[in-house]
């Protein structure tokens, strides 16, 4: 059920492990992933929700609020990546990042 | 040549020969609608431009926030547009003109018949990619062909590529 | 000349697009599919400014994906060699609002 071939990333490694989903609209929110589907709903267990900005509601916050146990609408997932490992750092590139 | 042939052909050649890193998987960046951008090595991607990538650095919309993540899954449908290195185009007409010369005349149509005809499980390996030449070159059923290789041919089609 | 439908007579000629987010990228089409995602390359974004003129950022070979297009358009080489881009001041454009 849950190992469809044509999905890119394999998210059996990060059952039961902390992930950061970001959806579409520009919540972002943090959880163990209990389970998913190939739609990529996910299923997520003491979530957390990072706050956004009154004044820009595509940038978050530190602010947070617990959601617990939550579905995340695959349709609205944009991002999914594993929290462990992942860290706020000082800018990695020489000059800012125009690209 | 088709967005995906190339996106895919980044992937299918993970491995770019470089002087300080003789075998590193692509490195790429990919902005997406919402304007944040994510530099990483592309490990997989899908018909739907869906991604994988690792060692990947995300950067904020505005420039001023960075962050680091072992890996990351992304939507196809959020992307914006993705960055490639410049050699793989290459790459991508040597693999089609390689297998243009490989291809008998006919064998396009030949296999695509068989292949609805039966679950193409006794095909041979090279069938995806001769299907996949036959679409590539007629104008009208391009794309539809392209994909449709891809999603039934299955694990031929997946070498033909990989 | 343009022949055909869609952008099949523009591969391997320089075009000119114009994005959902108001850049506007020039390169040479090298291919696309039905949903209109195009791979340009040696493309370059063109960053207009009532203030400078207009700026060329080298970008590379790029996938541009089709629901973040507006416009594309064909680029004639000869009247646009002819422009003096640096002296050019112009609005950027806005992004398309949804």
């Amino acid at each position: 059920m849950s190992g469809r071939k044509e999905t890119v990333l394999d998210l059996a490694k990060f059952v039961d492990k902390g992930v950061q989903v970001k959806l579409t609209g520009g919540r972002q929110v943090t959880g163990t992933l209990k389970g998913y589907d190939q739609l990529l709903n996910l299923v997520l267990d003491e979530a957390v929700e990072f706050l956004r900005d009154q004044d820009d509601p595509l940038k978050t916050t530190d602010q947070t609020r617990r959601l617990g146990l939550i579905v995340c609408r695959g349709t609205a997932v944009m991002l999914v990546s594993p929290t462990d490992g992942t860290d706020e750092i000082a800018n990695p590139f020489i000059q800012p990042d125009g690209a | 040549m088709l967005p995906l042939s190339l996106l895919k052909t980044a992937q299918g050649h993970p491995m770019v020969r470089t002087f300080t890193f003789p075998r590193m998987p692509l490195h790429m960046l990919v902005e997406l609608k919402n304007g944040e951008t994510y530099n990483g090595h592309l490990v997989n991607c899908d018909t739907w431009m869906n991604i994988h990538l690792r060692e990947v650095i995300c950067t904020s919309k505005d420039g001023d926030r960075f962050w680091r993540m072992p890996e990351c899954y992304i939507r196809g449908n959020t992307i914006k547009y993705l960055r490639v290195p410049d050699e793989v185009i290459d790459k991508v007409q040597e693999e089609t003109k390689s297998r243009a010369d490989r291809k008998p005349p006919g064998v396009g149509r030949g296999r695509g018949r068989a292949r609805e005809d039966g679950p193409g499980g006794r095909q041979p390996k090279g069938a995806g990619r001769g299907l996949d030449d036959s679409a590539r070159t007629t104008s009208g059923g391009r794309g539809r062909g392209g994909s449709g290789g891809k999603n039934t041919g299955g694990r031929g089609s997946g070498r033909g590529r990989g | 000349m343009s022949t055909g439908p869609g952008l099949e007579s523009l591969v391997d000629q320089t075009i000119s697009v114009i994005t959902n987010d108001g850049r506007n990228i020039v390169g040479v089409l090298k291919g696309f599919d039905q949903a209109t995602n195009i791979i340009l390359d040696e493309s370059h974004e063109r960053v207009y400014s009532t203030k400078e003129g207009v700026q060329q950022l080298v970008l590379g070979l790029y996938i541009i994906r089709g629901d973040n297009i507006s416009v594309v358009g064909e680029l004639d080489e000869e009247l646009d060699s002819a422009l003096d881009l640096s002296n050019l001041r112009a609005h950027p454009l806005k992004p398309v609002i949804h």
